[in-house]
């Protein structure tokens, strides 16, 4: 087994596959890296721990030769290393899963794994031996996979065991996994584990990214904690706590609650969906016949596993996808298949599952942020050629005070705010519209516990100022802390809704992989 | 009806030569993520040197291979801007073209004296240009299909990232392509040469634009790329013959309208690469 020795006396000595000292990274106006201690050893897996801009990612992106490193040294295997690029960094044995996949979705597993480091039958690429290769790769450590399919037939938590399997065949014996299960569902999560603890088990190191104590627990053997460019604490799995984890993150008690207070609702349906039938892009039906209704003052949550139509349903509601058959109505009136800009003044807003790509345009200021959508509404216009600019930038600074996002200017551009500056930017512009009804996917995905628990506070004022809000959320626990009533989708359908008092995990986990529902 | 012939058919394939090799070209160059507009110009350029060449040292043998070099240092020329200077490569592409198109009208009157037109000089048969053109799609078809290099080009264009941690030179990766593309439309020129003995202006006629268009319908493949190509060349070898039944003013068009109505229909439905056009940043800090 690689990295693991045998002592004369018989006990098995853990070595050491990589020791980082004082490392130091400066980015404009940013110490990323404040002279960071870290060290890894064969056979285990290393929780790095931290909240969003901690300095996790540029630390590992220096170990990947991502980045240069301002200060500081790197011993891989005990020997001083300079790791220029990360083609230095793969030869050294050490791999890198990014949190945005680095796959062609238009190339089969196979061939993306395989670019590079093809195997080769005289001037051809022989398929059949990297089909072979993999397979072999696949049984041995349980990463189950079919490499002849093509990367955009495969769902993510399958595309993220391509990229393991990816850095594995290119000889991978540390394995650097950025916030795996920001895009992963619940099962999916423990399909990941599990491979954690077959690759620790094979000699390799693994640094497993997250900014999720219990995941930081379910895994790891070791925990590093960061904050502000610092490790503030290293300290073995099985002495951590999550209140000792929570406190050296963010230095303070922090609140993993928010607890919705109780709020009498009218009765209103501000938000309802009929027998609603959506294709989704293979022109499959992903959504088989939904129908919802969302009060006023309520929040409904909606838990599932991922692709089971969620996305479809979503995107059919908010005027982005036009239904096959059924009726979403605002309000009193039926606005299926209305665009995006009618369900906008009828008051609907829609936060987005993917800021970067639907939620935001990342080159563009704060301020143009602010107002996309409304870009032609009479405070922001002049006449129907040009831009009030100085309404613009007064209206942006003040989301920016209401929503404290941290932001050096209103003429930043966007792409240079954290992911939860840009999150609570998205949410200032929909919630600063006065909506009626508010549509949130996935709104905590890969935030941070104040970003968390800020988007949650303010879903609660939503509904507490009277809206309807939909959300939709991978997190059951999300999920049942927020919803007044949990529906639960299964391959396209609505196969139970429960009140948050009859709510149960197991239920509801059990509805979530098909078996029978209640409902309320 | 005596238009349909034989010999329509055989026209058709020769015609479709120069369209092919700039379609293939086009197909890898934007497989690499580099979009070259400046394929018409480089085309054009190929034909001028040939022609020049040719009429020089006597040699259609220098000749052709002076076509392909001009075509490969346009390329370069293309991917210097686009690549390295990350300048837009359109407007980088319509400047090739606006280079050479000056440089013709000039170096013709500087040579022979009339604007736009050279001197007769010697030439290849034209069918070995056929020939090679045959022999390029099917190499250009398991190239890219079937071996190691056409992957990492396809994962180029599509994820200069992935490329560029899996070791690949996505810099020299797109100027190598950019390259080769110019070699193939110098090619494309030189044959337009031989199958006319001259260089007039005009003689492209937009053959490199419609060989952008053949390789938008066989969508990034060189084969089908080749079958669109043929199509062209089919329409016109038929409109040369329909002259002698409709104004030439009318038939003229008909190759040009057949563009416009088939990329009306399928650009939409290539799978254009990914990173398309866009310059690629090394991560850097």
């Amino acid at each position: 087994m690689p990295g693991v020795e045998e002592t004369p006396g018989g006990a098995r000595r853990i070595s050491q596959a990589v020791r980082m000292e004082g490392i130091v990274k400066r980015f404009p106006g940013v110490l990323a890296n404040a002279g960071i201690d870290f060290s890894l050893d064969f056979g285990e897996a290393h929780g790095l721990l931290g909240e969003n801009g901690a300095g996790k990612t540029v630390l590992m992106s220096i170990l990947y030769g991502l980045y240069q490193p301002d200060g500081g040294r790197i011993f891989v295997r005990g020997t001083p290393t300079r790791i220029g690029s990360p083609a230095v960094a793969i030869r050294l044995g050490i791999g890198m899963v990014h949190q945005h996949f680095m796959l062609v979705p238009r190339l089969t597993v196979a061939e993306n794994i395989a670019v590079g480091w093809e195997p080769t039958r005289g001037p051809l690429f022989d398929r059949r031996a990297m089909v072979r290769r993999i397979e072999v790769l696949v049984k041995q450590y349980g990463l189950e996979v079919d490499p002849t399919a093509r990367v955009e037939e495969l769902a993510v938590g399958e595309q993220q065991r391509v990229e393991i399997l990816k850095a594995l065949y290119r000889g991978a014996e540390v394995l650097i996994l950025d916030e795996p299960t920001a895009v992963l569902a619940e099962q999916e999560t423990e399909a990941l584990f599990a491979a954690v603890r077959v690759l620790k088990e094979q000699g390799k190191a693994v640094v497993f990214i997250t900014h999720k104590l219990d995941e930081a627990l379910a895994v790891c053997d070791r925990i590093t904690v960061l904050r502000k460019g610092k490790n503030v604490g290293t300290l073995p799995a099985r002495q951590a706590t999550p209140a000792r984890l929570a406190e050296l993150m963010v230095g303070r008690e922090v609140v993993f609650q928010v607890r919705p207070e109780p709020v009498e609702s009218e009765g209103h349906p501000l938000l309802a969906v009929e027998g609603l039938v959506v294709t989704d892009d293979r022109g499959v039906q992903a959504v088989r016949g939904v129908s919802l209704v969302v009060h006023d003052h309520e929040i409904l949550g909606i838990a599932g596993v991922q692709g089971n139509g969620q996305k479809e349903l979503v995107e059919a509601i908010c005027g982005l996808r036009q239904p096959q058959a059924g009726h979403v109505s605002v309000g009193e009136r039926d606005l299926t298949g209305a665009s995006p800009r009618k369900l906008a003044r009828a008051g609907l807003v829609h936060i987005p599952e993917d800021r970067q790509q639907r939620g935001l345009i990342l080159p563009f200021t704060v301020a143009e942020n602010a107002v996309l959508g409304q870009e032609c509404d009479p405070r922001f216009a002049i006449g129907p050629w040009a831009q009030a600019r100085r309404n613009i930038a007064r209206y942006a600074q003040e989301l920016v005070e209401r929503f404290s996002i941290a932001a050096p200017s209103v003429r930043t551009p966007v792409q240079a705010l954290s992911g939860g500056n840009q999150q609570r930017l998205i949410l200032a512009r929909e919630l600063g519209r006065g909506p009626r009804v508010v549509v949130a996917v996935q709104p905590t995905r890969g935030l941070d516990v104040a970003g968390m628990e800020f988007v949650w506070n303010q879903l609660l004022a939503m509904r507490r100022q009277g809206c309807a809000v939909l959300l939709v959320s991978m997190d059951l626990d999300e999920v049942m802390m927020l919803a007044d009533r949990v529906a639960v989708m299964y391959k396209g359908a609505v196969v139970g809704v429960w009140r948050r008092e009859e709510a149960t995990k197991h239920d509801l986990g059990l509805a979530m992989l098909g078996g029978k529902g209640a409902v309320a | 009806m005596s238009v349909l012939s034989v010999d329509l058919f055989i026209a058709a394939l020769r015609l479709a030569t120069p369209i092919a090799l700039v379609a293939v070209g086009e197909t890898f160059s934007e497989l690499a993520g580099v979009i070259n507009v400046g394929v018409e110009g480089i085309t054009v350029a190929g034909a001028l040197v040939a022609a020049m060449v040719a009429f020089f040292t006597q040699s259609p043998w220098l000749a052709l291979a002076a076509a392909v070099a001009v075509g490969m240092v346009l390329g370069a020329l293309h991917a210097l801007w686009s690549v390295y200077l990350r300048a837009d490569h359109v407007v980088s592409g319509v400047a090739v073209n606006l280079l050479v198109a000056g440089f013709a009208l000039f170096s013709t009157r500087i040579i022979w004296g009339w604007r736009g037109t050279s001197a007769a000089a010697p030439t290849l048969n034209p069918w070995f240009l056929v020939g090679a053109m045959l022999a390029v799609v099917a190499i250009a078809q398991v190239f890219i299909f079937r071996t190691p290099w056409g992957l990492r080009l396809r994962v180029v264009g599509e994820h200069p990232r992935a490329a560029d941690t899996a070791g690949i030179n996505v810099y020299r990766a797109r100027l190598l392509f950019t390259v080769v593309n110019g070699a193939l439309c110098g090619l494309a020129g030189a044959f337009l040469f031989n199958n006319l003995g001259r260089f007039t202006d005009g003689m492209v006629g937009g053959r490199g634009f419609i060989g952008i268009a053949a390789m938008v319908v066989g969508n990034y493949r060189p084969l089908p790329a080749l079958l669109a190509a043929y199509l062209f060349g089919f329409v016109d070898a038929l409109q040369m013959r329909l002259q002698a039944y409709i104004p030439s003013q009318f038939s003229l068009m008909l190759p040009y309208i057949l563009t416009v109505v088939v990329l009306a229909g399928f650009l939409g439905r290539a799978k254009v690469p990914k990173a398309l056009g866009k310059p690629y940043v090394k991560e850097r800090g």
